[in-house]
């Protein structure tokens, strides 16, 4: 019965992570191969880790694999922001097919911070455009 | 069949299969940031295979290198793309 | 509220040591044990706030354990078959969570579901930006995301 709830459950698993790897090897740009592959190899780990969990009685082994899925399952959203945030910022391109983009010109060149609204953006280019015309 | 068969024959392969497919954009990614998270798919599938090998040896000594790759993994990615973003500001 | 959380734990420990069996299947049944006598001996007192919340805890993780299965199968779908169905974008969402560990648990959810990803939030921490890969209709999306997880998440928060 255990063994039968095992194989299952590592089955679904490694189905999760072989579906991430046919994505990361798929799709057409780096921000849908992020969101494709991050989550579903959490997904895939975590499951592996849980059958692990199951399988093994002890305490101590229990214990540090929920711990290990626990800690997968926290880091990798926070990574794939950093990865992200990166990318946008390097100049990696959209796909082609991409329908909308409201990050366009939100960031701040120089010091990278990230305004909130159009208005800001639109008051900060104004002001930038009127320093070279007085100067000029 | 037993559990430790199914696992050799079935979950350790397929598993084997998807460290190919992402190995394969590690070494084309046209960007350094494709390569960079083709990095942290191969820790997380290595983190699953210790935890199926672990499994069909019933050897559960596996788990602290595990734990430590998992460490390293998100590591690795918040360096990355720290000094990815630096290097693109002091340009 | 601490002190029922902490009286709880206290009887599932009580549990795990009369039954003599230290896995966490059993730990579960004694927190679970534990969680009804307190519900019965607190009956009659004001403050149920603990009562109210864990089993709101317990139907989030359910709503949230449904809806990653039903992305995942969404994502799977599109990734095996050789046409793309996708739409993706980037949109703009203004939310409602406001202190730092309500944006975290919200952000986390999100990045969580597959085919939304969070790219940055706005330097006053009022706005999201999320990557979306289905976007059909952007009112509806944000609509969808204000009425699923961050109503359910800020109820248990707040």
């Amino acid at each position: 019965m255990t063994d039968l709830i095992i194989a299952i459950l590592s089955t679904i698993g490694v189905i999760a992570i072989l579906i991430a790897a046919i994505g990361i090897l798929r799709m057409p740009d780096f921000y849908l191969r992020l969101s494709v592959t991050v989550k579903a190899a959490t997904l895939g780990s975590g499951l592996l880790l849980f059958s692990l969990a199951i399988f093994f009685p002890q305490v101590s082994v229990t214990t540090k694999a929920v711990a290990i899925g626990f800690f997968l399952l926290l880091t990798a959203p926070v990574a794939a922001h950093m990865i992200g945030r990166t990318a946008y910022l390097i100049g990696t391109t959209l796909w082609k097919g991409t329908v909308r983009d409201d990050l366009k010109g939100m960031y701040d060149k120089d010091s990278h911070r990230l305004s909130s609204s159009n208005k800001d953006v639109q008051a900060k280019q104004a002001a930038a455009g009127e320093g070279p015309d007085q100067a000029g | 069949m037993s559990l430790s068969l199914y696992i050799d024959y079935v979950i350790l392969p397929i598993l084997a299969i998807s460290l190919l497919l992402v190995f394969i954009r590690l070494f084309k990614g046209p960007t350094i940031v494709d390569r960079v998270i083709a990095l942290d798919l191969l820790i997380t599938i290595g983190v699953s295979i210790i935890a199926a090998y672990s499994i069909s040896t019933q050897q559960s000594t596996f788990m602290d290198v595990a734990m430590i790759l998992a460490l390293i993994a998100f590591l690795s990615t918040i360096a990355f793309s720290f000094y990815l973003e630096k290097k693109d500001q002091d340009d | 509220m601490v002190k029922q959380f902490l009286m709880n734990l206290l009887l599932a420990f009580i549990w795990v040591a009369l039954t003599g069996s230290l896995y966490f299947s059993n730990f579960y049944l004694g927190f679970l044990l534990g969680f009804f006598i307190l519900w019965l001996m607190n009956r009659n007192e004001d403050d149920q706030r603990y009562f109210n919340r864990v089993p709101k805890i317990i139907g989030f993780i359910l709503y949230f354990l449904y809806e990653l299965v039903k992305a995942n199968l969404q994502v799977a779908y599109d990734v095996i078959t050789p046409r793309f169905f996708m739409q993706p974008g980037i949109v703009r969402y203004p939310m409602a969570a406001r202190s730092d560990f309500e944006i975290n648990m919200l952000s986390t959810v999100i990045s969580l579901t597959p085919g939304t990803l969070i790219m940055d939030i706005s330097e006053d921490r009022t706005v999201l930006y999320i990557h979306v890969m289905y976007l059909r209709d952007k009112d509806q999306f944000i609509r969808q995301i204000k009425n699923g997880f961050e109503r359910r998440l800020l109820e248990i928060i707040r």
